[in-house]
């Protein structure tokens, strides 16, 4: 009984409670279909550890995005050029990068890791000025944000495409250690960016002026402006944030698999991070969001996609589940809301 | 048509709300039912609307036991309630806004606009309204718009109309126009319960009156026997000042002077000086600019020309974030949309203005802030549970002083204060007064913006009265009365040997 009203306190009044059971759920779900089939427990744990080191860096990207996104959202924002400022900063890295005879840091007579460490550092530029860029179109412009990025997610993937048509760089073999160095058997950097990332930015919400501005701003814009706020700056720091998280999400992807597909790469990407964010309890009227809720999001999603393929649920219909959980997760948080 | 509420009883939970009311309305009268908020009002209003359904009693229409379920139950037995949140659609015009939810369609189902334009038509000119039945709601007033609801409930064949505190936002020109209504309905023989703090304003339209505490029934009569502040004495409980609350004191150095202030047409060529201690009254009807004067000193909305000196140091102030450098506090109008921030928690919302100085490199020291809010919670009585709550669970008058402990925290040098005690009831205003004196004992400079001429003459030593974005005059002292304000505020010129020019 008394698990039972602690239960029902919690479930009304915590808003990433119903989420994280539903997560806890999906897990134990993912276990029992997993199989206890192993000959030890050793083989059995590392069968699953091994899977769920899987979901988590193949999300890891999207998974970092759809943080930036948190924030653009909690702004009363959206943000749909995600999938083309990947690419393009994407592009700009493996231009850097390239050991052929256009690479240009090649060309400069720089190679191993200084060149590395410059071309991160100019790719997270780059996504923190076509970021800024967006924000600046959105505050001194007075433009919608769907507008505003509608019109980049065209123009930045268009352009990048015209660029790139019949040159592909390669990169160099090195500098896929960074997504790809092994501990031990486990491939986890991916992973360890995603969590130190979240981290950072669960700490900047809760604890910073400018993660409680965020909320100020998504709330009443008009009363953040006459207490002081300077909900421009907010505004476009939000976007230029969001540029930079799609940037190491691009380093990330290009030192996986070494190259991209400019055409394809990203594409929806900006569905899966709002998706994750609003199963996460983020309200797409700004204000309210939770950095951890887009976490659990991210993952249910995740865990999703994988119980679906274990059950063998043809491809295309894979969506569609995605689709109810979307519809779910809001209807429940409904729930909790009106009762 | 006689509707009586027979010995309602209604709680939420272990929160009783109504204890044993009854109460009673029949066509032709005006009722005021008055209480502070929280004694029940709304609550035994949303009963007869159908919102709530009671725990026990009974509702009688012309001595025939009536049953509510559904608001449209209500309804259906003609009791129209118009809610402090108008209804209305603000891009629709006035004609469809007149049938949102029972439109009339013609024969192949789609809308019969013509139909709809001309009954409301001919509704307004029954009701002798001069307004276009094409106009947008977004284009009108807030006392047209009140009007229109009106005629709406008209439109149903109401005979019992609720109105929630219809005046609250309206300026006095713009409660005098929804008087009138008030009073051509009760010669149609329509009842009105008429749910205010403004007593003045209930002594002037009602016939009757009801007061509620603590859910239930302290008192009644007839408004012609009862002045002021008997109401406001049942209301609280106790004996409320109408005093003045102006004494004498040594004023401090200039803090503010404003020199040829003036911005496209809202407001032209301003100028004044505030000193320190000095408590400044702005007043004005509709449309005089006051807001957006004040609004413009605190950054908040770009001027065409003029200076700016605080302490005689000529300033430029282009955003609310340098006006608060500065040592300028606005405490906006409005509060819902302006003042409060829902998403944010009550401490949250007592300390935005001051989060950058409680924070080392952005980010914010909680322990610091919780110590001087807990300081403000207690010289302001914020009457709350935790520090975490939901803003939106305080009722308004605390909500409002929360707003103002956010302002406090910046240590201002200049207050302004627009509309402090909108929406605020009979003791919590009597609170804001004691703490706005106290503020200018701190030798705090202070503006307070308000349509009530009686709030600016208990509380201030001087009032600026506006007209039309031009300052009218100036009035001090003997000469600061309700008559010379409004004299000024349409127009009229006052002159110190007392002689009036229009």
């Amino acid at each position: 009984m008394k698990f039972l009203t602690w239960f029902k306190t919690k479930w009304k009044n915590e808003p990433l409670f119903s989420t994280a059971i539903a997560l806890i759920i999906m897990i134990i779900l993912q276990t029992f279909v997993l199989g206890f089939d192993y000959d030890s427990f050793g083989s059995w744990f590392e069968s699953w550890t091994n899977n769920w080191i899987n979901i988590l860096r193949n999300n890891a990207g999207i998974g970092i995005i759809a943080l930036g996104m948190t924030f653009v959202i909690m702004t009363g924002g959206i943000d749909l050029a995600v999938g083309s400022t990947l690419v393009a900063t994407g592009a700009f890295t493996m231009i850097l990068l390239d050991t052929g005879t256009k690479g240009i840091l090649s060309m400069l007579g720089m190679t191993g890791i200084p060149a590395f460490i410059l071309t991160i550092i100019i790719v997270l530029i780059l996504g923190y000025l076509l970021g800024a860029l967006i924000g600046v179109t959105i505050t001194k412009g007075n433009v919608p944000p769907f507008i505003v990025t509608l019109g980049a997610m065209l123009i930045f993937r268009s352009v990048t495409q015209h660029f790139m048509q019949g040159y592909n760089p390669k990169v160099p073999m090195e500098f896929l250690e960074i997504a790809s160095f092994r501990f031990g058997n486990y491939m986890i950097m991916p992973i360890i960016y995603w969590a130190v990332i979240a981290y950072i930015l669960y700490y900047v919400s809760k604890r910073t002026t400018f993660g409680r501005q965020i909320i100020a701003v998504g709330s009443n814009e008009r009363a953040a402006k006459l207490s002081g706020v300077n909900v421009n700056k907010v505004k476009l720091r939000v976007y230029a944030l969001m540029g930079v998280l799609v940037s190491i999400a691009a380093i990330i992807q290009v030192s996986r698999v070494g190259s991209m597909d400019f055409s394809n790469a990203g594409r929806g990407m900006e569905m899966d991070a709002i998706a994750a964010a609003v199963v996460g309890g983020t309200s797409m009227a700004g204000g309210r969001g939770f950095v951890l809720g887009t976490v659990y999001g991210m993952l249910i999603i995740a865990v999703m996609n994988n119980l679906l393929n274990l059950f063998g649920v043809p491809p295309f219909l894979r969506e569609a589940f995605k689709g109810l959980i979307v519809i779910g997760a809001v209807l429940l948080q409904r729930k909790e809301k009106t009762s | 048509m006689l509707v009586e509420m027979k010995n309602i009883v209604k709680s939420f939970g272990s929160n009783h709300v109504l204890k044993d009311v009854s109460f009673s309305i029949k066509g032709g009268e005006i009722c005021a039912l008055l209480g502070e908020n929280g004694a029940g009002k709304s609550t035994l209003m949303n009963i007869l609307g159908g919102v709530f359904k009671q725990d026990s009693g009974s509702i009688s229409a012309d001595e025939e036991l009536i049953e509510f379920n559904v608001p449209a139950d209500s309804q259906e037995a003609g009791i129209a309630f118009i809610h402090q949140e108008l209804n209305l659609i603000n891009d629709l015009p006035i004609y469809e806004n007149m049938f949102l939810g029972r439109e009339k369609k013609n024969k192949r189902g789609s809308l019969d606009l013509e139909g709809m334009l001309k009954e409301t038509e001919s509704m307004f000119e029954k009701m002798n309204v001069d307004l276009d039945p094409r106009r947008m709601v977004s284009d009108l007033d807030a006392s047209y718009k009140q009007i229109v609801e009106i005629c709406r409930a008209m439109m149903t064949n109401a005979s019992i109309i609720i109105m929630d505190e219809p005046t609250s936002s309206l300026t006095e020109q713009e409660t005098a126009r929804v008087f009138e209504m008030m009073k051509k309905l009760k010669d149609e023989n329509v009842g009105i319960i008429f749910i205010s703090h403004k007593l003045n304003e209930v002594l002037e339209v009602c016939d009757r009156y009801v007061v509620l505490r603590d859910g239930s029934l302290v008192a009644e009569g007839r408004v012609n026997e009862v002045i002021t502040n008997e109401l406001a004495r049942f209301i609280v409980g106790y004996d409320v000042r109408t005093e003045s609350l102006r004494r004498e004191k040594n004023l401090g150095e200039e803090i503010l002077r404003v020199d040829g202030f003036s911005s496209n047409s809202i407001f032209r060529d301003i100028n004044f000086s505030i000193r320190a201690g000095e408590i400044v009254g702005v007043t004005g009807l509709l449309g005089d600019g006051r807001s957006e004067l004040f609004q413009a000193i605190f950054g908040a909305v770009p001027v065409t020309s003029g200076k700016i000196y605080l302490n005689g140091d000529l300033v430029s102030i282009k955003s609310t974030t340098q006006a608060i450098e500065a040592g300028i506090a606005y405490l906006p109008r409005n509060r819902k949309e302006n003042g409060i921030i829902k998403d944010l928690n009550i401490i949250e919302n007592a300390s935005i203005v001051t989060w950058s100085r409680f924070s080392k490199r952005g980010v914010i020291n909680a322990r610091k802030h919780e110590a001087v809010y807990e300081e403000q919670r207690k010289s302001l009585r914020i009457k709350m549970d935790k520090h975490t709550d939901r803003i939106t669970s305080l009722s308004g008058g605390n909500q409002q002083k929360v707003v103002l402990a956010k302002w406090l925290a910046a240590n201002p040098k200049l207050l302004i204060l627009d509309n402090p005690t909108q929406g605020v009831d009979v003791g919590a205003k009597e609170d804001i007064y004691d703490i706005i004196m106290k503020l200018a004992d701190e030798d705090i400079a202070i503006v307070v913006l308000s349509s009530e001429a009686q709030e600016i003459i208990r509380l201030c030593d001087r009032a600026i009265v506006m007209y039309h974005g031009v300052i009218q005059g100036e009035i001090a002292g003997e000469n600061m009365n309700e008559h010379n304000i409004m004299n000024l505020a349409t127009g009229g010129v006052w002159t110190k040997e007392g002689r009036e020019i229009h």
